[in-house]
């Protein structure tokens, strides 16, 4: 046997030219920009492709190693296993920190090369030569993460022949295939508008180029961090066993804050592009999304806090942080430097616009992430004080953020019918008057359907709102410009806002009109709850390499049978229940097996939730995917003179009816 | 003919009735009773409201782990006693256990500045909104002064 596998050399040798491609992209583009030298700024492309080769490669040499079972290698002592099925082989490369780095250097360093490629006749460009600096310098710090603090190809102790396997929650859902990659896209994706933002301020073009140039790359990354987010609430909600989509739980936080900024941010750039304002502010948030990824990353790798799914104690902590510092002290020296530079031109006319809406909005978004940060990171804080335990939970981010979850479903409502500029009364009145009565419609079916409670009515009505709203732009645009009516920024946009509105509604239905009841139930016999009958059929026992489960058959409504389990992972000695759920339009069924059980019982503890509109949160989610692509197409352009919000014939016609 | 129609359907007197019906269907809904409808219900809102004092950062609600299991018997147990209210026996645990399980920070002493600091800054940032507004507001309302005028009309001629 050699002292190094194959799969461990290669490895870390990628790992090593990775290193060595970014340290010498920066110090060559550097020179390049310093001494105009095109020929160096056109190398920044080649070493562009070589970094993506490097992480490639050593992405492959551990898939190589996991799937081949190189247990000479320590990070697969730690998480492969000859039993793990090749599924859940292949995801183990994520399940642990060293691995999670590494997919995190395949996809920032693919985006790299990404943004090579695409703007590759321009690199004489001096913003973009910069870009690709700041690009190659985030590079390096998570090749050296890699290579020094959280090195997946260190060699393990000798004689291993088997492993544990990744942590049971990850190898029973097929979603931990998609959930991680899917995120993490999203979360590096952020890195390319912090890049040009950042080279926007050392160049000091800080006019609208760099967020002309990098619109769809926001776009995308946030399209995918949506994405990510909502297959992390379905596999929570599949594989957890406690019924909910979303715990507030630290690591869900990390990818919730810079959704947050993120969106707000793609809600100003439209006042920067429109109008050339709030240029300190855009550039703040695009900074302060990057480099809350990274801040996400330290308190969910570093062991600082505690989470379900947070990965344990590594030494990657102390260097995460001094990134993250890093970053933010140098934005904040780049944005003083530019100071009068980055002075807006312009005013904002009235607060009753859309630009006056997009500023409401920002505010809101902001003091949202304000919460969750602060919720957050709290129980440190009470720590290092006070040095006592503090767990903040669900119950204060709820309470907190549902009022600003009502302000921004009538900021949905109202933004997209405000003209720019100045609203007149009339022009409010006229064109939010159906949209309310949407809003009135919809609390009207939810009274009717038994709904109660002032902040689920009050969410109920506001969504209905805010859907009027979304569907009349989606009317008029494509009243005007056939099927290029959904296509385009706005439009697409609003197909987004349909999807959270959804998302809002199925939400604030599921958390609050949940039905529960556990049952102590003998084999043969039939319970009824909630309208629907459960037939207890009996227990059974299922057993292969990887785990032993008993399987509880519970018959709905006469008709199926579902299975909740619970399952002893021989490895782990870990023991997990495994939900079953019904799913339909209306309410999903969801049955627990609770307590101790062995296959020859004639009685099991059966819990059922009945959950209402759970599945329209993926509906919702997958009309934000669909909006997104939709928005990242070029709509109709506009002639410049063209007013915003409404055709001309329509302006004279409400000017007419109103004379 | 249609348009003028629709504008006067458009008007106040539409709008006031849209709120009286929004108003008497909120009514109607906040009168019926919102709190849990079963014992069961009553555990889990209940269970909701401390953490496990085993695992890392779940709710007793979430977790399965012996901790929790222990603490939801005991909650089922005070619920069927039905002597505390849901708060008592939220504080009743609470003090049992060396630490704190309270998922919601208490208001008084250094924790209230979880509770303090969200509000003061969206206080601060509507605050902040306001003045750039009237800033805004004031600068549009700037009229050119002559001096003004004679800087633009020198810099036109010198453009000449």
């Amino acid at each position: 046997m050699l002292a190094v596998s194959i799969n461990a050399a290669l490895g870390r040798g990628a790992i090593l030219l990775g290193l060595l491609t970014c340290l010498s992209g920066v110090a060559v583009t550097i020179a390049g920009i310093r001494r105009h030298d095109l020929r160096a700024l056109k190398s920044s492309v080649r070493y562009a492709y070589v970094a993506f080769f490097a992480a490639l490669l050593a992405f492959v040499m551990m898939e190589r190693a996991l799937i081949t079972r190189d247990f000479s290698m320590k990070y697969v002592q730690q998480v492969g296993s000859r039993d793990t099925p090749a599924i859940f082989n292949v995801t183990a490369l994520w399940s642990a920190l060293e691995g999670s780095i590494l997919l995190w250097l395949l996809v920032l360093t693919a985006f790299v090369a990404a943004v090579a490629r695409k703007f590759r006749g321009r690199v004489g460009d001096e913003l973009l030569a910069w870009a690709m600096v700041v690009m190659f310098v985030v590079g390096l710090f998570f090749f050296f993460l890699s290579f020094g603090p959280a090195n997946p190809f260190t060699m393990g102790p000798l004689g291993v022949s088997d492993g544990p396997g990744p942590n049971p929650l990850l190898q029973n859902h097929i979603l931990v295939l998609f959930h991680p990659p899917i995120l993490y896209i999203g979360y590096v994706g952020f890195t390319v508008p912090f890049a040009f933002a950042m080279a926007a301020l050392i160049t000091g073009r800080v006019g609208e180029g760099w967020l002309l140039e990098t619109r769809r790359w926001t776009l995308y990354a946030w399209g995918f961090l949506t994405v990510g987010i909502i297959l992390g609430s379905w596999w929570s909600y599949e594989v957890l066993g406690w019924s909910g989509v979303w715990a507030w739980d630290p690591v869900e936080n990390a990818s919730f804050l810079p959704w947050l900024t993120g969106t707000a941010y793609l809600h100003s750039v439209l006042v920067q592009e429109r109008r050339g304002m709030l240029r300190v502010w855009n550039l703040s948030l695009v900074i302060a999304t990057f480099s809350l990824t990274i801040l996400g990353t330290f308190l969910t790798r570093s062991g600082v806090i505690n989470s379900v799914h947070a990965f344990s104690e590594g030494s990657v902590g102390p260097w995460l942080l001094g990134f993250f510092a890093a970053i933010v002290i140098v934005a904040i020296i780049l944005i003083g430097r530019r100071g009068d530079e980055l002075r807006s031109p312009g005013a904002i006319d009235s607060p009753i616009s859309r630009e006056g809406a997009f500023l409401a909005n920002n505010v809101v978004f902001s003091a949202f992430a304000f919460v969750v940060l602060l919720g957050t990171v709290f129980p440190l804080i009470v720590e290092a004080v006070d040095n006592r335990r503090l767990v903040v939970g669900q119950p204060f981010f709820n309470r907190m953020t549902m009022p600003l979850g009502l302000t921004l479903l009538f900021l949905m409502a109202v933004a997209p019918v405000l003209p720019w500029r100045k609203a007149s009364q009339e022009v409010l009145r006229d064109r939010l008057f159906w949209p309310a009565w949407c809003g009135v419609f919809t609390l009207a079916v939810a009274v009717f359907v038994g709904a109660d409670g002032w902040a689920p009515l009050t969410a109920f009505a506001m969504g209905g709102f805010a859907s009027g709203a979304a569907l009349r732009q989606i009317v008029l645009a494509s009243r005007r410009q056939g099927w290029r009516g959904v296509v385009g920024r706005a439009n697409g946009g609003m197909v987004v806002h349909i999807g959270v509105i959804i998302i809002a509604v199925a939400f604030t239905a599921s958390n609050s009109y949940t039905r529960t009841q556990e049952f102590v139930m003998n084999e043969g016999e039939t319970v009824t709850f909630s309208g629907h009958s459960f037939t207890f059929e009996g227990l059974s026992l299922e057993s292969d390499d990887v785990k032993t489960s008993v399987k509880a058959a519970v018959r709905i409504d006469g008709d199926q049978i579902y299975s909740p389990s619970r399952s002893k992972y021989i490895k782990q000695g870990m023991d997990i229940g495994t939900p079953s759920v019904k799913s339909g339009f209306v309410n999903d069924l969801y049955l627990t097996l609770e307590g101790t059980v062995r296959p020859d019982d004639t009685q099991a503890r059966i819990k059922i939730f009945v959950k209402p509109l759970i599945m329209w949160l993926w509906v919702g989610g997958a009309l934000m995917a669909i909006g997104t692509v939709l928005a990242a197409f070029p709509g109709k352009r506009r002639r410049p003179t063209a007013p915003v919000s409404a055709g001309l014939e329509e302006s004279v016609k409400e000017v007419a009816d109103y004379v | 003919m249609m348009s003028s129609r629709l504008s006067k359907i458009k008007r106040w007197p539409s709008w006031f009735l849209m709120l009286v019906c929004a108003g008497v269907l909120m009514f109607l809904g906040t009168q019926r009773d919102s709190g849990p409808s079963t014992a069961q219900e009553r555990i889990e809102a209940i269970s909701q409201r401390l953490a496990c004092p085993t695992c890392d950062g779940e709710s007793v609600y979430e977790s399965r782990s012996p901790g929790s299991q222990a603490i939801r018997q005991e909650i089922t147990r005070q619920v069927a006693d039905g002597v505390l209210t849901d708060g008592q026996i939220v504080r009743m645990i609470d003090d049992s256990y060396a630490a704190d399980l309270k998922l919601i920070p208490s208001a008084t002493g250094f924790d209230a500045l979880i509770w303090v600091l969200p509000v003061a800054a969206f206080v601060a940032a509507v605050g902040g909104l306001i003045i750039v507004f009237w800033r805004w507001r004031r600068e549009g309302s700037l009229q050119a002064t002559q001096e003004d005028q004679i800087l633009v009309t020198q810099a036109r001629q010198d453009k000449d």
